[in-house]
């Protein structure tokens, strides 16, 4: 809809067509861009998604609807289309709300029932955010309850201190994991950071939340077996207070302007945990991205909700040696960077090179029994990064040429990065190996759980489809009931 | 026996959405004939065929009408709307969505 309000600005006028499943989608992101009264022409979903695959089989709903769309563009706007009054703040009710019942039990129902009818729920019962418990939330950070972080997609929801403890008080957590929360949400809240896609797409995407540096112990979060299970009660509310600021900061609900086909997986927490440093020889994830390590910090990355992770295996059944699980890591990475190395030659989805198509990032967790053993083979996580990048490539005689093609036209288009098109020119030759993934740093380490050693990974875009960054890391500050994060 | 009533007082959670002005929408052109339609869609597969028989159509009630296909990403880019705003007449925008 963005597009069709950009055009329309421009002085075209336009019709926005969409399928009826996308119809609500369509209604609300004409006001998100500031133009209620675009036109949007909705057709027919069961129609259109199983007639578009040939021209013959989509004729009849062409016929059937040419017209209409004519008829969007002679028709003259009406009095109320040519409105542009100002639109007034939207806050969605008033800032209290009261519930009275017979019992302390049935106005909690109350609330609770009438959160969900509002679409303010995720679904399951919430803790009520009275004013008691937003205040006694809003002890756990020095910063002010009215300062603003910035605004939430899609719906561009304005994102108070305030409004942040109120959703983390719904969600269950405790003060002390507030600092935390609200880092993650500095990192959406990032117009750098597309959390349009993440949280509106109909790919069922996901985000992984990574919490490095000592504070993860002080909040006695799950960093071992099961850290991304039930039962902790930091990792989970710490995710679902994330969970519930985005639904109404943002103000996504499914179906509605939340298209994720199958929802999403972790749907209420997200993929929540902290890295073991107690049991990791390595630096936490953050000083791979310029924080001292000592220092407590949070990584928010977009990943995808199809096969949602990969497994390279180890365990406690089958015997494992580091190696193996190397060879399978690269060997996975080979095969699903070789089956979207043709996309390099596209533009991409969005307004940067590359968008949303081909060399993905890969957010790779390794136990910390396997890590002890790369350590033992010399490996920190920038060799491993470099090992892994160096054995994700294949002799350039074993490329097709659409396959050299989509590499060339990428590094004209810029989808190769400027920075990394002289090691493409110089593997793009008999006897050179050419590297499938973009750059080292597109594989991110953490390392989670224990004994015995395993890894697995998720991956996303390196480039999201509507900004510029899927991945990012926001250290904690603010903290005022633990040591770390201050 | 009356029993006294429990209340439950807690704030809202909605983000505020900023006040804007909102825009209209272009004035419409009066019909189709002599004019250039731009046809856009990103790159979802089906929509190509769904403009193919778009243009058919409007060649035989509109024979002077034009088209102007032009894929690209989701929001349409910055150059490829400039462009489509010079050369074109009016638009339909398709994501396959």
């Amino acid at each position: 809809m963005a597009g069709t309000v950009k055009l329309e600005k421009l002085g075209l006028p336009g019709v926005f067509m969409n399928c009826d499943t996308f119809d609500d989608d369509a209604g609300s992101a004409a006001v998100d861009n500031g133009m209620p009264a675009v036109r949007h022409h909705k057709i027919s979903s069961a129609e259109f998604y199983k007639l578009r695959g040939s021209v013959e089989t989509i004729r009849p709903l062409v016929e059937k609807i040419f017209d209409e769309l004519v008829d969007a563009i002679v028709t003259p706007l009406t009095s109320e289309e040519t409105d542009t009054s100002q639109l007034p703040p939207d806050t969605d009710g008033l800032p209290q709300l009261l519930y009275i019942g017979d019992s302390y039990e049935e106005a909690y129902e109350n609330f609770n029932q009438s959160y969900l009818v509002k679409q303010w729920g995720d679904g399951l019962p919430m803790v009520a955010p009275t004013p008691d418990r937003i205040r006694w939330m809003l002890t756990g950070t020095k910063r002010l309850s009215q300062e603003v972080l910035g605004t939430i997609n899609p719906k561009n929801g304005t994102a108070t201190i305030e409004k942040i403890a109120i959703n983390a008080v719904m969600a269950g957590a405790r003060p002390e994991y507030f600092p935390v929360i609200i880092s993650v949400i500095e990192a959406l809240t990032d117009n750098k950071f597309d959390d349009l896609h993440v949280l509106a797409s109909a790919g069922s995407f996901g985000l992984l939340i990574v919490v490095g540096g000592p504070i993860g112990k002080e909040l006695n979060m799950n960093s071992g077996i099961g850290f991304l299970g039930h039962s902790n009660r930091a990792n989970n509310t710490i995710g679902r207070a994330v969970r519930l600021a985005t639904l109404n900061i943002g103000r996504t609900w499914p179906a509605k302007n939340d298209m994720a086909l199958i929802g999403r997986l972790s749907a209420h927490t997200f993929f929540t945990f902290a890295e073991n440093s107690d049991m990791s020889p390595w630096q936490p994830y953050h000083a791979s991205r310029g924080f001292p390590a000592e220092q407590s910090c949070v990584t928010v990355a977009s990943i995808h909700g199809s096969g949602p992770l990969q497994h390279f295996y180890g365990g406690m059944i089958m015997t494992w040696t580091a190696d193996g699980i190397l060879d399978r890591m690269v060997d996975d990475l080979l095969r699903s960077s070789r089956r979207t190395l043709r996309e390099w030659g596209q533009k991409g989805m969005g307004v940067v090179p590359g968008s949303g198509v081909g060399a993905n990032n890969h957010m790779v967790i390794l136990f910390p029994e396997l890590v002890e053993e790369y350590k033992k083979m010399g490996y920190d996580q920038t060799k491993l990064q470099d090992e892994i990048y160096r054995r994700v490539s294949v002799p350039y005689e074993d490329l097709t040429s659409e396959e050299i093609e989509a590499i060339k036209t990428g590094m004209e288009l810029g989808v190769v990065p400027p920075e990394r098109k002289l090691v493409f020119e110089k593997a793009l030759h008999p006897g050179e190996k050419v590297p499938l993934l973009m750059m080292p740093e597109n594989i991110h380490l953490f390392v989670a759980g224990g004994a015995p050693g395993c890894a697995f990974s998720f991956n996303y875009y390196r480039v999201p489809p509507y900004t510029h960054t899927a991945i990012m890391t926001r250290p904690i500050t603010g903290a005022t009931l633990t040591r770390a994060g201050v | 026996m009356n029993q006294e009533k429990i209340e439950l007082r807690v704030l809202n959670p909605r983000g505020e959405i900023e006040a804007k002005v909102a825009s209209s929408p272009s004035p419409r052109i009066a019909d189709l004939s002599g004019k250039r339609i731009g046809l856009y869609s990103n790159m979802k597969q089906g929509m190509d065929n769904f403009y193919t028989v778009f243009e058919e159509i409007m060649k035989k009630k509109y024979p002077e009408a034009t088209a102007m296909k032009v894929s690209g990403a989701f929001l349409i880019r910055d150059e490829d709307a400039e462009a489509m705003a010079k050369e074109a007449d009016a638009f339909v925008y398709g994501v396959g969505d």
